[in-house]
């Protein structure tokens, strides 16, 4: 799994692409919470090139969520796939995340 | 006509890329890509469950799939030889409740794998037998050959 990181006006824009399974979790998850660390908590997660995710993926997702809360910060997802959002909307998740297709929508969202 | 397939891997997360590609292969183009990645992401949690419940994690383990796509169902079975799942588990998995945005103990990040794969099948049971545990799925396809929407009940 590749992750792409940059920054608009202290917001956290990451990249992933590729599938998020149990395989890549580790390593995902120790990047996305060390971003939410040295960061302010607000992390857009651009999920465009993720065609596949599993439950362990997800739990990655809720884990850096969670971390972005205890700083006061959010977490928002950007341009799913039918498959992701398919996952997402079978486990219910997108009571707890905010979804969109637009990422300057995602950007109002977190300033 | 059926098509049969059985895969076999090594207990290992990087191994399960293997199992998914093949499964496209027998899957495509005879299924719409929405029932593929139902019977993947399926698929995927088993031997996910496998690998980390039935062997914790331990690599030099076997997990194996057998696959038989049929014109009006499939069935897919998930082997291992590890540590069975408690008994009663599989029936007690609820579906999925409704989190609360404002409270951090319902956003569980654990114990989504049963759930997801009761939700995506017709039919799951589980039988240990002769040192097997096996999780058995089926279902059903649609006349047109689309997919279902996957159940959110």
């Amino acid at each position: 799994m590749v992750l792409t990181h940059r920054n608009i006006e202290g917001i956290d824009i990451v990249a992933l692409a590729g599938r998020l399974v149990m395989a890549d979790v580790p390593q995902v998850r120790q990047k996305l919470l060390a971003t939410v660390e040295q960061g302010n908590g607000k992390l857009v997660l651009d999920l465009a090139d993720v065609g596949f995710m599993d439950s362990s993926g997800l739990s990655v997702l809720v884990s850096v969520f969670k971390a972005a809360r205890l700083k006061n910060g959010d977490v928002v997802l950007l341009h799913l796939s039918p498959t992701v959002r398919s996952l997402i909307e079978l486990t219910r998740l997108q009571q707890v995340f905010a979804i969109f297709d637009d990422e300057e929508a995602a950007l109002t969202r977190l300033r | 006509m059926t098509r049969t397939i059985r895969l076999e891997i090594e207990s290992r997360p990087e191994c399960i890329d293997l199992l998914s590609n093949a499964l496209h292969g027998i899957c495509h183009p005879a299924l719409p890509a929405g029932e593929i990645a139902r019977i993947n992401l399926a698929m995927v949690e088993a031997v996910n469950n496998a690998v980390e419940h039935a062997y914790h994690g331990e690599s030099d383990h076997s997990v194996w799939v057998e696959f038989d796509l049929m014109p009006d169902h499939y069935r897919l079975r998930v082997c291992d030889q590890g540590q069975p799942m408690a008994p009663g588990r599989l029936a007690a998995t609820p579906g999925f409740a409704e989190p609360d945005p404002a409270d951090s103990v319902t956003w569980s990040t654990r114990g989504r794998g049963l759930a997801i794969i009761k939700a995506c099948m017709d039919t799951v049971e589980y039988e240990v037998r002769d040192g097997v545990n096996t999780l058995s799925m089926s279902r059903a396809l649609a006349g047109d050959g689309a997919a279902n929407p996957i159940k959110t009940a």
